[in-house]
């Protein structure tokens, strides 16, 4: 199967996770951990800086995990253009603390109440959207 | 103490007006001319002189451009700090050692943008490094992204909005008292401040810089040759560069500090090979593109402590002549106007010299601090003569 992100490639950044759209488009969460030394490297990237080793196993996670920081954003900024009908949108950098709390964007979903620096959230994951630029993604949603 | 210190010395200043982005009367490399022979001018320097260049970010006016225009008899040294205005301090790092290592005599440190001739915003300034992590997620203006980090400094580290209204109300006043500042005719005052519409929460449109159109430029050269140049030389005593470990391209992962600025290290290289410390600056331009970032650069510093912000940023605290810390004395990023930071330096040379439109009497140790929160970052400290 063709993955849609793959489709509408975006390059920017480190660019080593390939692996993290993959599973979020095949309906899985999914973090790499080095095989090694059991690091968790995020963003992802080709070698892990503690060991050097270049293994990395993608593991599936369950979505969960605490509010970090997070803006609400309240201008139709140029290169999100298509979420401009969503202004007011809230994303969060969410802590993971299965995966040695790498924190994890995405945009809040449902009840923005009690929305605050430690709140816990879970995820879901939605298809690939043209508000999303034909990726899939992770969204949080307060879970209190 | 390092060996760059007090090598060599800024002895030229040049700087165009600032516009209104995408109203320049000129193309950015016509811009980046005007500063760089207004440059040589002041410094009482042939700009056909001039071997090395150094910018940084994503400069598009590069030397080989330049030179036919300038008469340039031999460019010796050329080249681009990495990444955004966290690089801008750690311009006067390149120039002093490529004059230290004789490779170049005389370095124009320069930056231009104008938003008609380069697709500067969406292209140019982004430089193809903000992940689909950020842009699936609706995160595309560092506006944004400083927020995230804006919102953890305040909510988690309880840093105080007054703080933030501080650094305008006072980046403003001094820019009503410079005649060539963008902001010179803006009245700050809580109210406007308050009213202003909300961009990326925590951040309102007064904590946020906005680009104009303009170019600046310094010269360097040897400490031995400025002592026989026009105007009083502001020696390079440290600019350090460079991240800590669990900082660079790491998105919102920073560890292990995240809210401030990314320059505690920075610092405290500052502090060692300046010999001085945060209790002998004088004067400090502080990069702001977003004020919240300034408030984490001078935390970093060491000029109060996170609980100290609120107390510490009051407007009587930060503004010229008699502030503890006078900041953005030209009216800063944020007031005078915004090239990725670089009319900064200038004014921390005006501060040395004695001629900036708000003076700090005796002004000797004058900071610069670079792009708080970027990838990389640096920052800088110049010295008078007597601080030698």
């Amino acid at each position: 199967m063709a993955y849609s992100f793959e489709q509408h490639k975006m390059s920017g950044a480190i660019g080593a996770d390939d692996e993290y759209w993959r599973g979020l488009e095949d309906g899985k969460f999914r973090l790499p951990q080095c095989s090694s030394c059991q690091n968790w490297t995020w963003p992802a990237h080709y070698r892990c800086g503690k060991c050097g080793s270049w293994d990395f196993k993608w593991v599936d996670l369950e979505p969960k995990g605490t509010v970090f920081t997070y803006t609400r954003s309240q201008y139709a900024f140029d290169r999100v253009l298509e979420r401009k009908d969503d202004v007011p949108y809230v994303t969060v950098v969410a802590e993971i603390p299965a995966a040695g709390n790498v924190r994890v964007m995405g945009v809040l979903k449902g009840d923005e109440t009690g929305l605050a620096i430690g709140a816990p959230v879970k995820g879901s994951i939605e298809p690939p959207s043209a508000k999303t630029k034909h990726y899939p993604s992770i969204r949080w949603e307060l879970d209190l | 103490m390092s060996k760059m210190r007090g090598a060599a010395a800024i002895v030229g200043i040049g700087q165009t007006p600032y516009y209104k982005r995408g109203t320049s009367p000129e193309p950015e490399l016509q811009l980046a001319l005007r500063a760089i022979t207004q440059a040589a001018d002041d410094a009482g320097i042939d700009v056909r002189d001039i071997d090395g260049f150094v910018s940084y970010a994503s400069e598009r006016s590069d030397p080989s451009k330049l030179m036919p225009a300038l008469g340039t008899r031999e460019c010796k040294f050329a080249s681009l700090v990495w990444f955004h205005g966290g690089a801008l301090p750690a311009t006067l790092n390149m120039a002093s050692m490529a004059i230290m290592s004789g490779q170049a005599d005389i370095v124009a440190i320069y930056r231009s943008m104008a938003e008609g001739s380069s697709q500067r915003l969406r292209v140019i300034v982004a430089q193809d490094d903000t992940s689909a992590q950020y842009l699936v997620n609706g995160l595309d203006s560092p506006a944004q992204i400083l927020a995230l980090r804006a919102q953890r400094l305040m909510e988690y580290h309880g840093v105080p909005q007054s703080a933030l209204f501080a650094t305008v109300q006072a980046s403003y006043f001094h820019a009503n008292n410079n005649p060539n500042a963008y902001g010179r005719n803006m009245e700050m005052t809580q109210e406007v401040y308050d009213n202003a519409r909300m961009i990326s929460e925590p951040y309102r449109l007064f904590d946020c810089s906005r680009e104009n159109d303009a170019a600046a430029c310094v010269l360097v050269v040897s400490a031995e040759r400025a002592k026989h140049l026009k105007q009083k030389p502001a020696y390079i005593l440290s600019a350090p560069m460079g991240t800590m470990e669990g900082g660079g391209a790491l998105e919102e992962n920073w560890k292990p500090y995240y809210a401030t600025a990314g320059q505690v290290e920075l610092a405290e290289r500052l502090w060692k090979e300046s010999g001085y410390g945060p209790k002998d600056v004088d004067v400090a331009q502080i990069y702001m593109n977003m004020n919240s970032m300034g408030i984490g650069a001078m935390v970093d510093h060491g000029f109060f402590k996170m609980e100290e912000a609120g107390d510490f940023c009051r407007f009587e605290n930060l503004v010229a002549p008699s502030g503890k810390l006078p900041i953005n004395t030209s009216g800063g990023d944020l007031g005078e106007g915004f090239i990725h930071g670089m009319g900064l330096i200038p004014e921390a040379v005006r501060q040395i010299r004695g001629t900036s439109t708000n003076q700090v009497p005796d002004a000797n140790l004058s900071l610069v601090t670079g792009g708080p929160g970027d990838l990389m970052s640096s920052t800088a400290l110049l010295g008078s003569e007597s601080t030698l």
